[in-house]
């Protein structure tokens, strides 16, 4: 019963979640990158190039495309705690962090495993 | 002394200045004219012949020196000048503060007058220093034309005598302690204000002195300054930075190159540290502390750029805090990561198969995340180009103050730069063993520091004849200097 009940709920997502954070959590755990942006950032220019110079094909939200953009991105500036909330990467619905956070993985060989649990890169 | 005259500007009011020029021109007459001009007196007719009094009371000073309140002067009653003059003990008494008594003797109170004026601001003896180097002809000449106007005046008016004088126009008694006659008060008024006059020119010259003075000193500062830093430049020591921005360099950038050659010296000693550990066979335990230390050491000159980075970015990014060398390799303000991993492969041997695979996929991941990071500077420039290039100009200020904002994106690229190099060098560390790692470093240390040997050497070389022997001289040293740190590598 009960898992008729959440089992239709897990497939039927809620679309209108009040709260920001809720709605970021449910849409990064849609794929396997997802990359939330604005689409005038540089860094976060930055970071879609780096996932496609790897192969990787992250889907990427952008704020201020997003009728509810505002209040997600002031739920992000609390999450990583820092003025800027973008750009801002989940990989495997697990969030990695902002920009250093995602290079420093890169460089200390973490990102790559990451990234083939994820199922975003074959190699 | 500034007080003297200040509220007997009545005088001046109710007549002609001519109504004492007779009296006070008269003295004039018989002192030496060329001491007592000044450029500066705040009325030019009465700056001089107030000076033509004072030179007046000083001679007859210096002859007879009679005290304040004594009336007994009686030699001095005929002096060698018109009668007329019996109104100057008052103008006497007055600029002394009017601390005289109705002393009937002119010498008396001008001598008073004069001791007065010469203990406590010697405007005399200032006067004769100052004017010395002024040329007076013309001056002199005015003088002496205003002179014999005078003397025209009070011969006419000297048969209207003592009489005229008493009766000159009644003044009320602002002088506070001042007799009863208007006459005594009235040449009160005017020489207090005379006596303002020259206080005022003398601070006036005083100021002037001063100025002059301070201008010379900052003069020869500036040229020890320049010399200084002439030297500096061509040793090197603060290389393109302070050259090239000079005067137009910011604190924060100051600041930075100032904490930039701070670090420099303790790379230095650090350096010396991981040699002398290496061929000093240390144990792997000892050897570590130094290696972490060296660790913290570049930890901190990032820690450094990005505070230095939020106050002048620019300064950073066209690397301005290094080398000329240095420069030529900028990446985003700094070292490329991946140019120095190349660098360091041949020198690591012989490393493992395990960490060759490292140092090659750390290479391989830098390289993708100085790909990455140029792109997106790269689109940076490309909307700042946007900004500032199409638009009307009408809306210039709105487009100069978004275009600020896409410039503001610049301190994170740079910051996202040296956390690049940061965690580079902290992989390297952990990929590598303590022995390694030390030789690592020590390696990354000397590259460096030989370009910044090459830029100095490249500073010093002559590039006109101008310089000559002495920059040879410096070059050659320098490449002793050189020469050092290579055979230590060699031993390594």
């Amino acid at each position: 019963m009960y898992q008729t009940d959440s089992s239709w709920g897990s497939y039927l997502p809620p679309r209108n979640v009040g709260d920001p954070l809720e709605r970021i959590e449910w849409l990064a755990s849609e794929n396997a990158v997802v990359i939330f942006s604005i689409s005038t950032c540089c860094m976060c220019h930055a970071v879609k190039r780096l996932f496609c110079g790897m192969g990787v094909n992250p889907t990427v939200h952008e704020l201020d495309e997003d009728p509810r953009g505002k209040e997600m991105e002031k739920a992000l500036m609390r999450l990583l705690g820092s003025s800027s909330a973008v750009p801002v990467v989940f990989i495997g619905g697990k969030l990695v962090g902002a920009m250093d956070r995602v290079m420093a993985s890169h460089i200390n060989g973490t990102l790559v495993p990451l990234l083939k649990e994820a199922g975003a890169l074959w190699l | 002394m500034a007080s003297h005259g200040v509220g007997e500007t009545g005088l001046s009011d109710s007549g002609p200045s001519n109504h004492h020029l007779p009296y006070a021109a008269i003295h004039g007459i018989n002192t030496p004219s060329t001491s007592f001009f000044n450029q500066e007196g705040s009325s030019f007719d009465f700056g001089e012949l107030e000076e033509a009094v004072l030179q007046g009371v000083k001679i007859r000073s210096d002859e007879a020196k009679a005290p304040l309140f004594r009336p007994a002067a009686t030699l001095e009653m005929f002096p060698p000048w018109p009668i007329r003059f019996q109104q100057t003990p008052r103008v006497g008494s007055s600029k002394s503060g009017g601390e005289s008594s109705d002393s009937g003797s002119a010498v008396n109170t001008l001598s008073s007058k004069a001791e007065a004026q010469l203990d406590p601001e010697s405007p005399i003896s200032k006067k004769a220093s100052s004017s010395d180097h002024q040329s007076f002809d013309q001056k002199h000449l005015q003088l002496q034309q205003h002179q014999q106007q005078i003397e025209m005046a009070s011969d006419t008016s000297r048969t209207g005598g003592p009489s005229e004088l008493n009766t000159s126009p009644a003044k009320p008694p602002q002088e506070k302690r001042k007799g009863s006659t208007s006459e005594k008060q009235l040449d009160a008024k005017t020489l207090r204000r005379l006596a303002q006059n020259r206080e005022a020119a003398r601070k006036s010259r005083l100021r002037k002195k001063a100025y002059v003075q301070q201008l010379e000193s900052s003069r020869i500062k500036l040229t020890q300054l320049e010399q200084d830093l002439q030297r500096a430049r061509q040793q090197g020591l603060f290389l393109g930075g302070c050259g090239g921005a000079g005067g137009n360099m910011s604190s924060g950038a100051a600041i930075f190159d100032m904490e930039y050659a701070r670090w420099l010296e303790d790379d230095h000693r650090h350096m010396s540290e991981l040699r002398t550990g290496l061929q000093a066979h240390l144990s792997d335990g000892d050897l570590r502390v130094i290696v972490d230390r060296y660790i913290s050491h570049y930890d901190e000159i990032f820690r450094l750029k990005g505070v230095a980075a939020k106050s002048d970015v620019f300064h950073l990014i066209t690397g301005m805090w290094s080398t000329p060398a240095e420069r030529c390799f900028l990446w985003m303000g700094g070292f490329r990561p991946s140019e120095l991993i190349k660098m360091l492969t041949s020198q690591l041997d012989p490393l493992t198969q395990q960490q060759l695979m490292g140092i090659y996929s750390l290479q391989h991941s830098s390289q993708q995340a100085e790909e990455a990071l140029s792109q997106g500077l790269e689109q940076l420039q490309q909307s700042l180009i946007d900004t500032i290039a199409t638009g009307p100009v009408i809306d210039g200020m709105q487009q100069m103050a978004v275009a600020l904002g896409k410039l503001a994106n610049l301190e994170g690229f740079v910051r996202q730069a040296d956390n690049l190099r940061q965690q580079t060098l902290h992989q390297l560390r952990r990929i590598l063993t303590v022995r390694q790692a030390a030789r690592c470093f020590l390696v990354i240390g000397e590259y460096y520091g030989r370009l910044r040997a090459l830029s100095s050497l490249w500073a010093s070389l002559p590039r006109e004849s101008l310089m000559g022997e002495e920059n040879t001289c410096q070059a050659t040293t320098d490449l002793q200097m050189v020469q050092p740190p290579q055979n230590h590598f060699s031993n390594i």
